[in-house]
């Protein structure tokens, strides 16, 4: 469905896309996980065409991109990062303009426009202006304003960020619901939790490179990562933490917590166990953190993804 | 493109601000000047300029002279020696004094230049600019009026020609006397049918433009000036409100997502060029409108013209806001550039203070601005009566069509290479 090869952007000298290439397939999941200013808005703004490349060839459904923008455009939706809607309209409003564009029928697209209502729970705040909307509203609007001529692909940049927790369920049932009718939607986040949750494959992209790419599983096998084991105490000092670091080198404290990295959890979590009373530290709570993105990507980059 | 412009439409209406600028100042600014360049309340003539006249010439020619000026139904005429006329304009309680030097009938009769001087208090020079205004008809006329000036004209244009060949001059005279006497038939009849309005304004006061026209208007001059200078100004200032729209689709991203859509993207800035001049066409009527219920301007039977004249001119400013918009950046900036230049333009144009009243070389740079062909043509159809089909009402019509055409073209090019570069 989407075959990306070699993609290179300059911005002003600054190297933002290095040679991105992706292949996805029909119906496909696809996540693009990377921290900030990894290149994931200019790699979507590429796709979708508002923004050219240096170099490299994009094909979306059999249209060659270059030639033939205004085909993909057709069969594309796009949810920009940021929020774009005219405030001053109505979410109504918003919906049949944006739907307008795609050249939508007039009875067809209302009747879209109040299923889409509908599915993201805003039917009966339709009528209200869109600056009345709280952030979580408006992110919903921004995503349905995508689907109006509902498009074969959806490229979603960072959909979920700075919403409520209620909002943001509601947009991953829709998300899902999508993805089950056989939508090919490409999905960037630095929300690992998200990327696990929806993603058949994902691609980790730092500095403008692809520099992983797979299934989660695949991601952790061919990465040989560590698990974490975190551990609370009810106090800990300074002094402590050096007694710690002096029998197990790979610790990270977050206030009252350390965590301890171990590439064999049964084995290390008994000797923690037996080693922390001997410190004078008293455990009160143990964890133990499964290995995901986080710390996929921490291994890969020696970044955390969130700063 | 059409959806474009209805979105742009409704998103201008819900907005209070602009809904502001573009009727209540600028109704409120017309209603100011329309006091201040004295056009209100005087549609029936019964308010008078007063005009002070000091004879120093004191023949029978300056005396009918100054019975000429008094017969004219916008002026107040008293005389008054000089010293004392001019310790009336002193004191504030005069604004003004026409004073008729000494060989001001020997003048006349050979055709040189008059010597009339007008002594004015500086700080009322909208009253005096509107007394000159209806004194160079009269002034204008004079060698025709009162006379024995066959010959006056003919050593004037002789004069002009710069010729001393006995035989061109000869031609001169005779092809002038021909031309006397038409105009002087001109008058008379005219005359006739108009007992009350003796003169009739010569345009431009040239010898050479030998066109009479009737402007019977006069006494609505303020009131025009007044009108058509602020709806043109503050026009300019709402279309690039409009315009700027284009910054802010840029700034709060829904720009972006015109750009996802198949639509070519010119599109944009099309719907923003129709929206631009519904909204200007619509703030120009009302603003003549509000004009012809409040201060009378007879907008019906001037009807054709007008319409013309607004049309060109919402697509002459229109043309210009979208292309201070595609220049810039961001909103701040067109905001400082287009004050500065709309200020400007509409000082040097005539929107503030009429054109009339300022020096030859302001009038002469008043053509590069918009405000300047959008106010004459106004001029043209309710002052000076020109009919729609007059070339100079067309030429200026044309003129803020190819300005429009121009501005529009260059907002393009700016749209393609500042707008859409999203990097
Ligand atoms: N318009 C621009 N002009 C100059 N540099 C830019 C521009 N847009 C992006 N960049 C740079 O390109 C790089 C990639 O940016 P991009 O927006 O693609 O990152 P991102 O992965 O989407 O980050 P985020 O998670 O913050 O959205 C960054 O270094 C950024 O500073
Ligand atoms: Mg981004």
């Amino acid at each position: 469905m989407i075959e990306v090869k070699n993609l290179k952007k300059t911005y002003d000298g600054r190297e933002a896309l290095k040679g991105i290439s992706l292949a996805i397939k029909d119906g496909e999941f696809y996540g693009l996980l990377g921290p900030n200013g990894a290149g994931k808005t200019t790699t979507i703004s590429i796709l979708s065409s508002i923004l050219t490349a240096d170099s490299g060839e994009v094909i979306i459904g059999n249209y060659n991109l270059e030639a033939d923008p205004k085909s993909v455009k057709k069969i594309i939706g796009v949810v920009p990062q940021e929020i774009a809607l005219y405030n001053e309209l109505s979410a109504y409003q918003n919906l049949m303009f944006w739907g307008g564009l795609y050249q939508v029928p007039v009875t067809e697209l209302s009747k879209r426009t109040t299923e889409l209502l509908k599915l993201f729970g805003l039917e009966d705040r339709k009528n209200d202006k869109v600056k009345n909307y709280s952030g979580g509203m408006k992110r919903r609007i921004n995503i349905a304003s995508a689907l109006l001529h509902q498009p074969k692909v959806l490229f979603m940049d960072e959909p979920t960020v700075g919403i409520d927790p209620q909002s943001r369920n509601l947009i991953f049932e829709v998300i899902e619901k999508l993805h089950e009718n056989g939508m090919t939607i490409v999905y960037t986040t630095h929300y690992m939790e998200e990327a696990e949750r929806f993603c058949n494959r994902i691609g980790i992209i730092d500095n403008g490179q692809i520099i992983a790419e797979g299934t989660l599983d695949e991601l952790k096998s061919a990465n040989a990562v560590k698990e974490t084991i975190a551990i609370t105490f009810s106090n800990l000092e300074e002094s402590n933490l050096k007694e710690i670091a002096s029998f197990w080198n790979d610790i990270k404290q977050i206030e009252n917590t350390v965590h301890f990295y171990s590439s064999n959890v049964k084995a290390d979590l008994s000797k923690l166990v037996l080693q922390c009373p001997q410190l004078g530290l008293e455990i009160i709570n143990i964890e133990i953190l499964k290995t995901n993105l986080e710390t996929i990507f921490l291994t890969l980059t020696g970044k955390q993804l969130r700063d | 493109m059409i959806k474009l412009a209805i979105k742009d439409l409704k998103l201008f209406f819900k907005d209070r601000r602009s809904m502001l600028l573009t009727f209540a100042i600028p109704i409120a600014l017309i209603t100011l000047f329309a006091f201040a360049f004295g056009g209100a309340g005087r549609s029936n003539g019964d308010t008078k300029i007063s005009l002070l006249v000091s004879d120093l010439d004191h023949t029978a020619t300056s005396k009918e002279v100054i019975k000429q000026f008094d017969s004219l139904k916008s002026l107040q005429i008293k005389t008054l020696p000089l010293e004392d006329a001019e310790k009336a304009i002193k004191k504030g309680s005069e604004s003004c004094v026409l004073v008729i030097h000494k060989g001001f009938t020997d003048s006349l009769k050979s055709g040189a230049a008059l010597p009339l001087e007008l002594k004015y208090d500086e700080a009322k020079g909208m009253e005096v600019g509107l007394l000159q205004q209806s004194l160079i008809p009269t002034l204008s006329m004079l060698p025709f009026s009162l006379g024995n000036s066959k010959e006056a004209m003919g050593n004037k244009l002789a004069k002009m020609t710069g010729t001393s060949n006995p035989q061109v001059r000869q031609t001169i005279q005779t092809q002038s006397n021909n031309l006397f006497d038409a105009i002087s038939k001109g008058i008379s009849e005219n005359g006739s049918k108009k007992k009350n309005n003796p003169t009739k304004s010569f345009m431009g006061g040239d010898i050479k433009m030998t066109k009479l026209v009737k402007a019977t208007n006069d006494n609505q001059l303020g009131l025009i000036q007044a009108v058509a200078g602020t709806a043109v100004m503050m026009l300019l200032f709402s279309v690039v409100g409009i315009g700027m729209g284009l910054l802010d689709e840029k700034q709060e991203g829904t720009l972006k997502r015109l750009l996802y859509s198949p639509m070519d993207p010119l599109n944009i800035l099309f719907g923003k060029m129709i929206s631009a001049n519904i909204i200007s066409i619509f703030q120009l009527l009302i603003m003549f409108l509000f004009a012809s219920v409040v201060f009378g301007l007879d907008i019906i039977s001037h009807l054709p013209g007008l319409l013309i004249t607004i049309l060109a001119t919402a697509f002459a400013c229109s043309a210009f806001g979208v292309l201070l918009a595609s220049f810039a950046k961001n909103r701040q900036q067109v905001q400082g550039l287009s004050t500065l230049i709309i200020l400007v333009m509409s000082a040097i144009g005539g929107s503030m203070i009429p054109l009339f009243i300022m020096p030859a070389i302001m009038q002469k740079a008043a053509v590069i601005s918009v405000n300047y062909w959008s106010i004459q043509g106004f001029y043209d159809v309710f002052w000076r009566n020109l009919s729609i089909f007059n070339p100079t009402f067309i030429s200026r019509i044309l003129v803020l069509f190819l300005i429009g055409i121009i501005l529009n073209s260059l907002a393009i090019v700016m749209f393609r290479k500042n707008i859409l570069k999203l990097t």
